[in-house]
């Protein structure tokens, strides 16, 4: 029979004040298969460790309970703490007496009572459990990133410079994100492009980088290590290798659409490139506007092609590659400011969002970085911006801060203040969060230099009044109500994530907060990883980020890729299924079941387990009708014991 | 004479309901200390067999967590958990016992409260339904 | 078709007009209001008083006894009839609690009430039952020419959860001109507050608010306003002798229940008697369109 050691953790006060750790420690010392029993103030501390190990010597246990916390927290510590003493790591059960027993009661002979039997629980499985080891599977030393801002250009860089090969795949036609129509960035006020475009070209010739635009992807297979992802591409209809870049073919288009990177302040034709800097620098035609799809074909930019690089029968490609490891970068969009009717967006000219500020500021701009509002050119006297436009307001829009906010809309009142100096800004707050370095100087700058005026309070409506724009407030420090008469009015909306993004994370299977931002495996200790082994996160699709920090994760990540990379493979829980040979009769109800592919029949008309295929749900088992499947220490066996006990 | 405390087998899932009744402990949620938990990878590991073994024991309830619809670790185990829970309580109903007794329940990481809730009316559905009757047969006709 | 119908107390004083238009103009859509028997106070906006029990008993005793006369709903014209029967109905709705608290006081009812009766504005029903499309057909007497602003106040829209439409942008009165033929203009401060009660103790916070509200109006070219609240109208209309004395450039602008331009346009014609509830004179504007 097998030696099994039980220690119970008081938890300091945690466990001992709803469970009797002396009683219980007592009364089951005499339990079958309980060698050894023995508590202790603080399992997981060193000392607490080196009890169990010594324990482990003396009484020559080969096999450990630990009733504690849950196993979410130390089940790893505990296991690292045995295999140091030679048993292997999956001899070790957890009884968690504390988040689900001492924590949830609070009457002490109850919370005893329970606690027995989650320890003879642990016991009897225990007593059940094999020793295994884990199982190794070969590593495809290639990475994939899913978005081409900031975070996923640094990612992939830093991939690459690794050494490895990266393939980023991005929906819109280049790569650049939002941080492309940046005019300038905070604190410092360097100028976003000039920052940006070097790390756009340098991907763009990286050799260890295959850049995918107008491309999604479609489907996700496999698991850590050895992914098999299908990424769907939408041609271009412009042969890049062909195109000159003389742009007639822009010229001949009669189409007329409003500018995405201008974010419809000014026009572009339906083939186009996104922008000057825009990596690959190519033409794409757009087939929802272009006539050239229609019934009567326009044709007009073919006509004025002259190095015919211009295909309208080109299809959507299809490619499946392989990969060890995925980073999602894919970013944020800014709320609709149309679910805000008081503030008027899209009703009147003058009212704009964010990026519509950043670009009027921009020097590559609609107004070629001249301060003129969109309604009648004129340059604005007095500029609202408005904070927390749908953040923190949990009622009507966003719970959360989107955390740039109170920054970029200070650097736009600053730079507006730079460009008119007879101009007044006014910036309604709910809070100024600046936390970030410099980043309160650079606020205070604001107040003291710029002569930027704040006021505490929300905005309730806007309206055209001539051609002002009317903007009624609260100041909440004074208590009154305050009227602007503005030219202009800038909102600061909340950030959230990307459109389609929530389709993909979808398709990828992986966890999201209530907001859509994808959750990171453990919110303090784990941020850079989702809990779908072989995903990792950057940017702004993960929560609210700046510049910064969204590159140091993107490098965090990158790094945590480089890691994984390192492997010749990667190993995982070998708690899988099995089956017996003897009593399985081919039946294949299990093969149906298993959502990986990972049961087969072979040449037995055996319907055997691909261990690496295998992710351990049980569900072929539980399908199995003459118990020839199995899970390894997990087995019928075990759970009919345990519930046994449960019951006596 | 002594009050009847129901003793219920709970079956929770590694990722979602098993998180939640974690939930429950950090946010220090009381319920009553009835269930005593069962951990498996996902809830479809569950066999009718177990949960008709755990009846035939004396369990007076079975309880089962599992991931929401749509967000199974292991992409549709809950589907299928679900689908072998319904025809499970059809057949509980034949063998004269309560369906209620077998409760199914999609409990997320983020709803220790909803666990809490779930643990307190399930107790007390079951304590409302008294002991399960012995399904033995020979014992019966004694 | 038969509509069970609250009344409240002004409709049958002061606003008696409102009752009237609103009967004469539904009868031309096959409506007939018929009004329930034995109804009490609304309890008016007290009930709003959070945590006040006895307040919300008035409600609850209408209610209830809208339920012992088999009515299913109850349909109000008046704003403040509407958000108060409303947020009681609220108040007991799913809370066994609170259902119990207020039946308590009605055991001289002889009958508890089980919060079965359904709550409705006339707007919401011409809105989604009897349809706008249809009220356009009916129309005789286009309201043509005529610019209206419609005026919401706070009842109808707030709390959001009461609300009628969009509680920030609503456009359900606006919709109701455009079917009867007038032209709707949207102006700045159809949500903005009357001044209510302070008429009474504070006479020269409503009569700023009214002028701060009618001037909006009448900077975007309104000729008329239409409002759905006794209170809202008489702030608007009755304060304005008081507005032109503080505001010397300021025009009077006459203040209608959105029902009487509905009984003008599908052909009930104008009622002198109704003239008489107005202080501002209402009927030059619709001598003017040629209306009447």
């Amino acid at each position: 029979m097998k030696r099994i050691g039980v220690f119970i953790c008081h938890c300091g006060v945690n466990i001992a004040d709803t469970v009797d750790v002396e009683l219980l420690t007592e009364k089951l010392a005499d339990y079958p298969g309980i060698a050894h029993i023995e508590n202790y103030m603080f399992m997981c501390s060193d000392p607490g460790q080196n009890l169990i190990k010594d324990a482990v010597k003396t009484h020559k246990l080969d096999s450990v309970v630990v009733a504690a916390c849950s196993p979410t927290l130390h089940e790893s510590t505990f296991q690292n703490a045995i295999a140091e003493v030679d048993v292997n790591k999956y001899q070790l059960e957890i009884g968690n007496i504390r988040e689900q027993c001492s924590w949830v009661h609070s009457n002490k002979e109850e919370g005893t009572r329970k606690a027995e039997l989650i320890i003879k629980t642990a016991v009897e499985k225990a007593k059940l459990n094999q020793s295994l080891d884990p199982v190794s599977a070969p590593l495809t030393k290639r990475v994939l990133i899913i978005g081409g801002g900031i975070a996923g250009i640094q990612a992939a860089l830093d991939i690459a410079d690794g050494g490895y090969e990266v393939v980023l795949v991005e929906k819109k036609p280049s790569i650049g994100g939002h941080m492309i129509q940046l005019s300038e960035t905070f604190p410092t006020l360097d100028c976003s492009q000039c920052i940006l475009t070097p790390k756009m070209v340098q991907l763009g010739k990286h050799k260890n980088i295959k850049l995918y635009v107008n491309s999604e992807v479609e489907a996700i297979g496999g698991f850590m290590g050895n992914f098999k992802v299908t990424i769907k591409r939408q041609p271009q209809y412009v042969d890049p290798d062909k195109c000159t870049l003389c742009d007639d073919c822009t010229v001949a288009c009669p189409v007329v659409v409003p500018s995405e990177y201008d974010e419809g302040l000014t026009y572009r034709k339906a083939i186009y490139v996104p922008f000057p800097q825009a990596i690959p620098a190519s033409y794409t035609i757009d087939t929802e506007n272009c006539l050239g799809f229609e019934p009567i074909a326009c044709g007009e930019c073919k006509k004025a092609c002259l190095a015919e690089a211009i295909d309208y029968d080109k299809k959507e490609e299809i490619f499946i590659e392989d990969f060890g490891a995925v980073i999602l970068a894919t970013g944020f969009d800014l709320y609709p400011v149309e679910n805000i009717p008081e503030y008027g967006y899209g009703k009147y000219l003058d009212v704009l969002n964010g990026l519509q500020f950043e670009r009027i500021l921009s020097a590559t701009g609609p107004t070629g970085g001249k301060m003129l509002r969109p309604s009648d050119g004129k340059v604005p006297k007095e500029i609202v911006f408005i904070q927390c436009s749908g953040s923190r307001d949990p009622e009507r829009h966003k719970p959360y801060c989107s955390k740039i906010c109170c920054m970029y809309t200070l650097k736009h009142a600053k730079l507006y203040k730079h460009k008119v100096h007879d101009g007044q800004p006014y910036i309604f707050y709910i809070d100024i969060r600046s936390g970030g370095k410099r980043y309160e100087e650079f606020i205070q700058e604001g107040v003291s230099e710029d002569g930027i005026v704040y006021i505490r309070g929300k905005v309730a409506k806007i309206y055209k009044e001539g051609d002002k724009m009317i903007v009624h407030g609260m100041d909440t420090l004074t208590g009154h109500k305050v009227k602007i008469k503005a030219d202009m009015v800038v909102l600061a909306q909340s950030i959230v994530p990307s459109e389609g993004s929530g389709k993909l994370f979808k398709t990828l299977k992986l966890g999201t907060d209530s907001n859509g931002f994808m959750s990171e495996a453990h919110p303090k200790l784990r941020p850079l990883e989702s809990l779908q082994s072989g995903f990792y996160l950057a940017g702004a699709g993960q929560g609210p980020k700046d510049i910064p920090d969204a590159v140091s994760q993107a490098s965090g990540a990158a790094a945590k890729v480089l890691a994984l990379m390192s492997n010749d493979e990667v190993q995982h829980e070998p708690i899988i299924a099995t089956v017996d040979e003897n009593k399985c009769s081919g039946c294949s109800v299990c093969i149906g079941t298993c959502p990986y592919g990972a049961r087969e029949l072979n040449e037995d008309r055996i319907a055997a387990v691909n261990d690496i295929l295998c992710e351990g749900c049980g569900a072929c088992i539980s399908a199995c009708p003459s118990g020839a499947s199995q899970q390894k220490n997990l087995t019928d066996d075990q759970i009919m014991k345990m519930i046994n006990v449960i019951i006596n | 004479m002594r009050k009847f405390e129901p003793k219920i087998v709970c079956f929770l899932c590694k990722w979602c309901t098993y998180a939640g009744a974690d939930l429950a402990g950090t946010s220090r949620l009381q319920y009553p200390p009835n269930g005593v938990v069962i951990k498996t990878l996902c809830s479809s590991r569950i066999d009718p067999e177990h949960i008709l073994y755990a009846f035939q024991q004396g369990s007076d309830g079975v309880f089962i967590g599992g991931c929401h619809p749509g967000d199974c670790h292991y992409q549709s185990g809950n589907y299928k958990t679900k689908r072998r829970v319904l025809l499970l309580q059809n057949m509980l109903k034949q063998l004269g016992l309560d369906s209620k007794r077998l409760r199914l329940e999609w409990i997320s990481a983020s709803e220790g409260n909803k666990f809490a809730a779930a643990m307190k009316e399930f107790t007390e559905t079951i304590r409302n339904l008294g002991p399960i009757p012995k399904l033995d047969k020979e014992e019966n006709n004694q | 078709m038969k509509l069970p119908y609250y009344p409240g107390c002004t409709l049958k004083a002061n606003a008696k007009h409102f009752e009237d238009s609103a009967q004469k103009a539904l009868e031309k859509l096959d409506y007939q209001l018929e009004e329930m028997k034995d109804w009490v106070c609304c309890g008016t906006v007290f009930s709003m008083t959070s945590d006040d029990l006895m307040l919300q008993l008035s409600s609850i005793r209408n209610l209830l006894r809208a339920e012992k006369q088999d009515l299913k709903e109850l349909v109000t014209l008046c704003s403040m009839c509407y958000n108060t029967l409303k947020q009681s109905k609220d108040f007991v709705e799913g809370d066994l609690d609170n259902l119990e608290k207020v039946n308590n006081f009605m055991y001289m009812e002889e009958a508890e009430y089980k919060g079965q009766v359904e709550i409705y504005h006339l707007l919401t029903l011409l809105r989604d039952r009897i349809k706008f499309e249809t009220v356009k057909a009916e129309v005789t007497n286009p309201l043509k020419g005529l610019k209206v602003g419609a005026y919401y106040g706070c009842l109808l829209v707030r709390p959001q959860k009461f609300a009628i439409d969009d509680f920030e942008a609503p456009t359900i009165m606006e919709d109701l001109v455009e079917s009867l033929g007038a032209e709707a203009i949207d102006f700045q401060f159809k949500l903005e507050c009357c001044g209510a009660y302070q008429t009474i103790t504070k006479k020269n916070i409503s009569v700023k608010r009214a002028y701060e509200i009618l001037d909006s109006a009448q900077r975007v070219g309104c000729d008329a306003i239409i409002t759905s609240c006794p209170l809202c109208a008489y702030n608007l209309d009755f304060l304005q002798k008081e507005i032109e004395k503080e505001y010397v450039d300021f025009q009077t602008i006459p203040i209608f229940y959105f029902t009487e331009l509905m009984a003008v346009a599908l052909g009930v014609g104008w009622n002198g008697e109704w003239t008489k509830k107005h202080d501002v004179d209402p009927e030059p504007i619709l001598i003017e369109k040629n209306l009447i």
